[in-house]
C-alpha cells in the first residue's frame, strides 16, 4: 500500500496536475480571441509585456495592491494559506530528503520549527477564510460547495502532515492520510477551481495586457492596481 | 405570442418601425409583450457557444467567491451592501447560470437577468481593479446585455437607441441635412462676434476632424458653436464630416454588436474619406469608448486602433493649453471650491487622469481644486452610467445610485463639478434637481470661452462692440 501510493500513485498524481495545468494554460491561450476579448494580442508587445508583468506583481506580494491594502485582514489570511500550501511544502526538510534519496537533487529547506508555525498559520487562515464565508453576507451569498469542499481538500494534507510529522510511535496512518490527501490535492488541481494555480496566471496576465495597451497603457502610468 | 408587434427580437431597421416604437408613450405596449416573449434557448446556447470563449469562461469558473468585489462596486455600497448586488453574485446569478443552464432559461429569468444588466451594473469596470483574479465584470455584463439584446430582452428606450444608429447612423433622428445646417447656423449666427468663423464641413487632410453626439446638433448646438470658437481661437486647421459626425452608441448599451459595428464603420469611412490627420471627440465618455476604445474591434481592425489617431478632448485642451494655443487669463480662474467629476470610460478606461489634472492647473486658481475620494481610476461612477441614465423603468434605482456621487460632492465642498462627459454631466443635473445640494456643473467648453484669452486679430473690428466675457 504504502510502496504504491509513494510510488505510481504518486506519479500518477504529480503527471496528472502538471500535465492537466499544462492542458489548462494550453487552452486558455488558444481560446484568447482579439475580436471576441476586444484585446489587440500580438500589438504593442512591449506594453502588453509590461501590463501583464505588472497585474501579476500586484497581486502576487501582499499588499501590493489596492484591493489587498483595503482589507488587509483577509489578504493577511489569504497569504498565509498560499504559503502554507505551496511554499511549505517545497522547502520542507522532509519533503526534500525523498526527493535527494530518490533522484539524487536537493535544494535548501526551511527550519522544522518554522514549517510548523507556518502550518498552523496556515490552517488557521483557512478556517478563517471559512467562517468568513458564513459571517459575511456578501461572501455566503456567493459561495457554493464546491468552494467549500476545496478548502477541505486544501486542507487536509497540511492537517495530517502536521500530525504525521509530530505523532510518536510507529503507527503510520496519519502518514498514509497525509500521502492520500496530498495526491488528492495534486489530482483535484487541473479539474476544479483550484487550477487557479495557473489560470491566476493567465487571468491576471490577460487583464494586465488588456489595461495596459488597450485600456489605458499608452497614456500615462498605467492602471493603478 | 411568442413574438410581439414592438416587443421582439428583431432590429429595428426603418424610420416606420423606429417611429411605431416611439409612439408606445415610455413602452408600456412593450414591456407587456415582454411578458410573454419566447426564448429561443437553442439560438441563445448556440450564440453562446459561439461568443464565449476562454477568457470569459475561466472568469466565471475560477472566481475565487471571496467577495473582494462587493466593496467595489458604488451599486452594493448605496443600496445598503445588499447581498444581491455584490458584482461575482450578479453575473454568478444571470450569465453563469444561462451557462450552467445550457441556455434553457424561460422568460422570467430574461426579464430577471435584464434588469440586472441594466439597473445593477453600470459596466464602470471598478470591479475589475478589485478581483484579485482580475475578472472584469463590467465586461462580463456587457457581454451579458448582448446575449438579452438578442433576444428582444431589453429596455425600450435601449431598443430604439440602437434603432436610430441602424436608421440614422445617431443616436437621435439628426439627418445628413439637419447636421450640416446646423453646422452652417452656429457658424453664422457667431459672425457678429467672431469675423471670419468657419465650421468646414468636408474638407480633406485637415489637422483635425472633430466628431460630436447627436444631442449637440439636436438640443444644445452652442456646444458645437463653442468648440469652433476654440477651435478658431487656436488657430485650428479643422473640419466636420457631413457623414460619420456622430460618435456616440447607444447599441453599446444596448447590446446591439451590429449597430455598434454600422455606427463606428460610418465613423471610420469619413476618416479614411477625408484624411485628417487625427481626429477629436467631444466631451463625452461613451462616446469615446465607442468609437476609439471598443469600435476598432467591431470595425475588425486586429490593431484596436481606429484608421487615423483619435484623441478625446481633453487631451486636445490639455495640448493647446500646453502648447499656448489657447491662453488663460490669470485674473479669469476658478476662484470657488471645484471637484472633477472622473469618467469611467476616458479615465479608468483609457489613462487620462493625470490629462484632466494637467487641464485644472491652468483653469482652477490653485488651492480651489479638491478631488473626490476616490478619485482618478479609483473614482466610482456618475450613478448614470451604461444606459442607466435613458431608462426610464428604472428610474427609481438610477435615482437611488446617484446618491453615491452626490455623497462624494458634497465632501468635497465644492460648488462647481466640471464633468467633461454627457452621461456624468446628466447623473450631476439629475442629482441636483433630484436632491438639491446647489451645485453648478459643467464641461468643460464654456468655461474655457469665459477664461481664455482671445488674441487682438479675432475680435470685431467694429468700434462699438464690448469685449466678451
Amino acid at each position: 500500500m504504502y510502496a504504491f501510493l509513494t510510488g505510481p500513485m504518486l506519479w500518477l498524481s504529480f503527471a496528472i496536475c502538471i500535465l492537466g495545468c499544462a492542458w489548462r494554460a494550453y487552452m486558455y491561450v488558444k481560446g484568447l480571441s482579439w475580436q471576441l476579448d476586444r484585446v489587440a494580442y500580438g500589438h504593442n508587445t512591449d506594453l502588453a509585456v509590461k501590463g501583464a508583468l505588472k497585474s501579476i506583481f500586484h497581486w502576487l506580494v501582499p499588499f501590493a495592491s489596492c484591493s489587498w491594502r483595503a482589507k488587509p485582514v483577509f489578504a493577511t489570511a489569504f497569504f498565509l494559506l498560499h504559503i502554507g500550501l505551496v511554499i511549505v511544502p517545497l522547502f520542507l526538510y522532509a519533503h526534500v530528503m525523498i526527493v535527494a534519496e530518490r533522484f539524487g537533487v536537493s535544494w535548501p529547506t526551511m527550519p522544522d520549527g518554522l514549517a510548523d508555525i507556518l502550518t498552523i498559520l496556515a490552517v488557521l487562515a483557512g478556517l478563517f477564510i471559512l467562517l468568513r464565508r458564513f459571517g459575511l453576507s456578501e461572501v455566503r451569498i456567493i459561495t457554493t460547495r464546491q468552494d467549500l469542499g476545496i478548502m477541505a481538500i486544501s486542507l487536509a494534507p497540511l492537517v495530517t502532515g502536521f500530525v504525521a510529522a509530530h505523532q510518536h510511535g510507529d503507527g503510520n496512518g496519519w502518514l498514509l492520510a497525509h500521502i492520500i490527501t496530498g495526491e488528492i490535492w495534486l489530482i483535484a488541481v487541473p479539474f476544479t477551481k483550484l487550477s487557479h494555480a495557473v489560470l491566476f496566471f493567465c487571468s491576471r496576465a490577460q487583464i494586465g495586457i488588456d489595461f495596459g495597451t488597450k485600456r489605458g497603457g499608452q497614456r500615462g502610468s498605467g492602471i493603478v492596481w | 405570442m411568442p413574438e410581439g408587434i414592438y416587443c421582439n427580437k428583431r432590429p429595428i431597421t426603418t424610420e416606420e418601425e423606429l417611429k411605431a416604437l416611439l409612439s408606445d408613450t415610455r413602452g408600456t405596449k412593450y414591456y407587456e409583450e415582454m411578458l410573454s416573449l419566447e426564448v429561443d434557448r437553442e439560438k441563445l446556447w448556440a450564440t453562446i457557444q459561439k461568443t464565449c470563449k476562454s477568457r470569459t469562461q475561466t472568469w466565471l469558473d475560477i472566481c475565487a467567491r471571496c467577495g473582494l468585489c462587493a466593496d467595489s462596486c458604488f451599486l452594493y455600497l448605496v443600496n445598503d451592501c445588499k447581498p444581491e448586488q455584490v458584482p461575482s453574485y450578479k453575473i454568478q446569478s444571470t450569465l453563469g447560470e444561462i451557462i450552467r443552464r445550457k441556455g434553457d432559461v424561460d422568460n422570467a429569468f430574461m426579464r430577471h437577468a435584464m434588469e440586472v444588466a441594466w439597473s445593477q451594473c453600470t459596466c464602470c469596470n471598478r470591479c475589475a481593479m478589485y478581483c484579485p483574479h482580475g475578472i472584469d465584470m463590467g465586461v462580463m455584463m456587457g457581454y451579458t446585455r448582448g446575449l438579452l439584446y438578442s433576444q428582444g430582452f431589453v429596455p425600450w428606450e435601449l431598443k430604439i437607441g440602437a434603432g436610430m444608429h441602424r436608421v440614422y447612423r445617431a443616436q437621435m433622428d439628426v439627418t445628413t441635412e439637419d447636421w450640416v445646417e446646423t453646422c452652417e447656423w452656429m457658424a453664422e449666427e457667431q459672425q457678429d462676434d467672431w469675423p471670419g468663423l468657419e465650421i468646414p464641413v468636408d474638407k480633406e487632410d485637415a489637422d483635425i476632424m472633430y466628431t460630436c453626439n447627436a444631442r449637440e446638433p439636436k438640443h444644445y448646438p452652442e456646444d458645437l458653436a463653442e468648440a469652433a470658437i476654440l477651435f478658431h481661437i487656436a488657430g485650428e486647421n479643422w473640419t466636420v464630416p457631413s457623414e460619420g459626425w456622430e460618435q456616440t452608441s447607444l447599441s453599446m448599451f444596448a447590446g446591439d454588436w451590429e449597430a455598434c459595428k454600422l455606427q463606428v464603420e460610418n465613423v471610420y469611412a469619413a476618416i479614411e474619406r477625408l484624411k485628417p490627420k487625427r481626429v477629436i471627440g467631444t466631451e463625452c465618455g461613451h462616446a469615446h469608448r465607442a468609437t476609439v476604445i471598443e469600435g476598432p474591434y467591431w470595425a475588425g481592425r486586429p490593431d484596436g486602433q481606429p484608421p487615423a489617431p483619435y484623441i478625446h478632448y481633453v487631451q486636445w485642451v490639455a495640448e493647446a493649453l500646453r502648447t499656448g494655443k489657447l491662453k488663460i487669463d490669470p485674473a479669469k480662474r476658478i476662484k470657488q471650491t471645484v471637484t472633477y467629476q472622473d469618467s469611467c470610460n476616458y479615465i479608468r478606461n483609457w489613462g487620462l487622469a493625470e490629462t484632466a489634472r494637467e487641464i485644472l492647473s491652468y483653469l482652477v486658481e490653485p488651492g480651489y481644486l479638491v478631488e473626490m475620494t476616490p478619485n482618478k481610476e479609483h473614482n466610482y461612477c456618475c450613478g448614470g452610467g451604461g444606459g442607466f441614465n435613458g431608462i426610464g423603468k428604472f428610474r427609481p434605482q438610477r435615482n437611488k445610485a446617484l446618491l453615491t456621487k452626490r455623497d462624494q460632492i458634497l465632501a468635497t465642498g465644492a460648488k462647481l463639478v466640471i464633468a467633461p462627459c454627457h452621461n456624468c454631466w446628466d447623473a450631476i443635473r439629475d442629482l441636483e434637481e433630484e436632491y438639491h445640494i446647489h451645485i453648478d456643473w459643467s464641461f468643460l467648453k464654456p468655461l474655457l470661452l469665459k477664461m481664455v484669452i482671445v488674441p487682438e486679430h479675432l475680435k470685431p473690428k467694429d468700434e462699438d462692440d464690448g469685449d466678451e466675457e
